[in-house]
């Protein structure tokens, strides 16, 4: 499957794990994406309002703010960045956190431990849908 | 009394305090060199491993990621880092999956350091046996996982929690026993942890469950996580032996069984569900508000709003939530209820709260 993204495509990898973050920035980087990474919720909302994302993917427990708070703050932003696509990433797979984050305005939800390549594939997904307007 | 000073002479008592004094300074100074020794030595540790993590993540990346022909090997790790390296491949265990956990578990077997595995599962170190069982788990070591029973009557907790784990991760059946066996002797308020140890062996333990335990009217205890995993999982195959357990007069049973079946969501169970509502225990009552919610149509609303005038506040905030769930008849009578100041106050409080609740995330 060949993915083509745009040039400066940007991903805030928001996750307080540095190992995994450093991972994941890791691996968007080898397909050709830029990766701002924050290290929770809150950081994560002031480079938001400082630069242009075209995707988000966090972590959902973290400090300071969690996952469920950023996607919640983020929907309340006006368009274009309240509609920025989510991928939440999370080691818990309670169901009930599952539909409270998908409820908040989650595009898609992961649980780990996660694949590097259904990552991506998941990204592009919601790249594509957003980028048709979907 | 007076206290009398030693009767010795003037310059024999000043040398004695002289070289005490010299001999505390000499201890302190000595105790202050030995502490800088031992950080300055942390502090290069330190360092050494952060230089390896440095190193080894960059490694790791290309190893695992990295693309073009043929496959991109991670490299030496010298001999005295190999304990380091266990640990930097520990931070990964729990975060990636497919063809990348497979070459982790390379990565790791290419140690070999699992030959130490037996060694430090017998470890007085709790920690050392805690991760040994973790990396058994991670790695998918099944040749040792035989070791790993008499692990889950250890007495410090997280070592048995480890073991089960990694039992569970195995998803060999075989070891379903004594996992069971250490489940039901756990604590009560630790069920939530213990679903997710068991949810490690997947759908095909609800099966052997049926098989293996007493018979429900005999020791209902187990039956509890039966009814609690069969709705954790959504297993339609268990609905049968559900609707047995429902019957069965075990307050803790009961309950949990109709958490399960309102997770099931099967409407036609409806009329099963519907009497509990009026049960004399409220733990059955709360679930069976929830229950109602999900099996019931608009025929529920009489029935959840009585509930919601319940005198215990988890059966009302239950039957305010199963009117939610019903969909429109059910916000219409909670949207009734919280403004009609003839209804019963605790009912009218419930229903504006839950409206509230549901105004603050701009859904119903």
């Amino acid at each position: 499957m060949t993915r083509s993204w745009p040039e400066h495509t940007r991903v805030l990898v928001v996750e307080d794990d540095f190992p995994t973050a450093r991972l994941i920035q890791a691996r968007l980087e080898m397909e050709g994406l830029e990766v701002l990474p924050a290290g929770n919720g809150v950081e994560a909302l002031d480079r938001l309002q400082r630069e242009e994302v075209d995707l988000i993917t966090t972590d959902l427990m973290m400090p300071a703010m969690n996952g469920f708070r950023l996607v919640q703050e983020v929907r309340d932003l006006p368009p274009p960045k309240g509609r920025i696509p989510i991928l939440l990433i999370s080691s818990n797979q309670n169901e009930q956190d599952m539909v409270r984050c998908l409820a908040a305005g989650a595009d898609d939800y992961m649980t780990k431990p996660i694949s590097a390549q259904v990552l991506v594939e998941r990204l592009w997904r919601l790249f594509e849908r957003s980028r048709r307007g979907g | 009394m007076t206290i009398r000073p030693l009767d010795l002479p003037e310059g024999l008592l000043l040398q004695i305090l002289f070289w005490a004094t010299l001999a505390l300074i000499g201890l302190v100074s000595a105790l202050v060199l030995f502490g800088a020794l031992l950080q300055a030595r942390r502090d290069r540790q330190n360092r050494h491993r952060i230089a390896c993590f440095r190193d080894w993540e960059a490694r790791l990346a290309v190893h695992l990621f990295g693309e073009g022909p043929g496959r991109h090997p991670f490299g030496e790790v010298p001999r005295r880092d190999r304990w380091l390296f266990r640990s930097f491949l520990a931070r990964y265990q729990a975060t990636l999956a497919g063809r990348e956990a497979l070459l982790l578990r390379e990565l790791y077997l290419g140690l070999g350091v699992h030959t130490s595995l037996p060694r430090r599962l017998r470890s007085r170190q709790p920690r050392t046996r805690a991760r040994a069982a973790q990396e058994i788990g991670a790695f998918r070591l099944g040749g040792y996982l035989g070791l790993l029973p008499p692990l889950l009557h250890d007495p410090v907790p997280y070592v048995a929690h480890a073991a089960a784990q990694a039992l569970t991760r195995s998803r060999d059946l075989a070891y379903a026993g004594p996992v069971m066996d250490w489940a039901i002797h756990e604590d009560t308020y630790q069920r939530e942890r213990l679903l997710r140890v068991l949810e490690g062996f997947g759908p095909e333990l609800l099966p052997w469950m049926e098989a293996h335990l007493p018979l429900p009217e005999a020791d209902p205890g187990p039956w509890v996580l039966f009814a609690l995993l069969a709705g954790s999982q959504r297993h339609r195959e268990s609905q049968p032996r559900l609707l047995d357990l429902l019957g069965i007069p075990n307050l803790d049973l009961q309950a949990s069984t109709l958490k399960a079946l309102a997770a099931l969501a099967d409407p036609t169970l409806y009329d099963r569900v519907r009497p509990l509502a009026f049960h004399e225990a409220w733990e059955i009552r709360a679930q069976a508000a929830r229950a109602l919610g999900v099996l019931g149509g608009p025929g529920a609303v009489p029935d959840l709003i009585q509930l919601t005038a319940d005198r215990v506040f988890e059966v009302r905030r239950n039957a305010a939530q199963g009117l939610a769930d019903l969909g429109h008849a059910g916000a219409a009578a909670l949207g009734w209820l919280a403004e009609d100041p003839g209804a019963d106050p605790f009912a009218r409080d419930m229903a504006r709260e839950r409206l509230e609740w549901a105004d603050e995330r701009g859904h119903q």
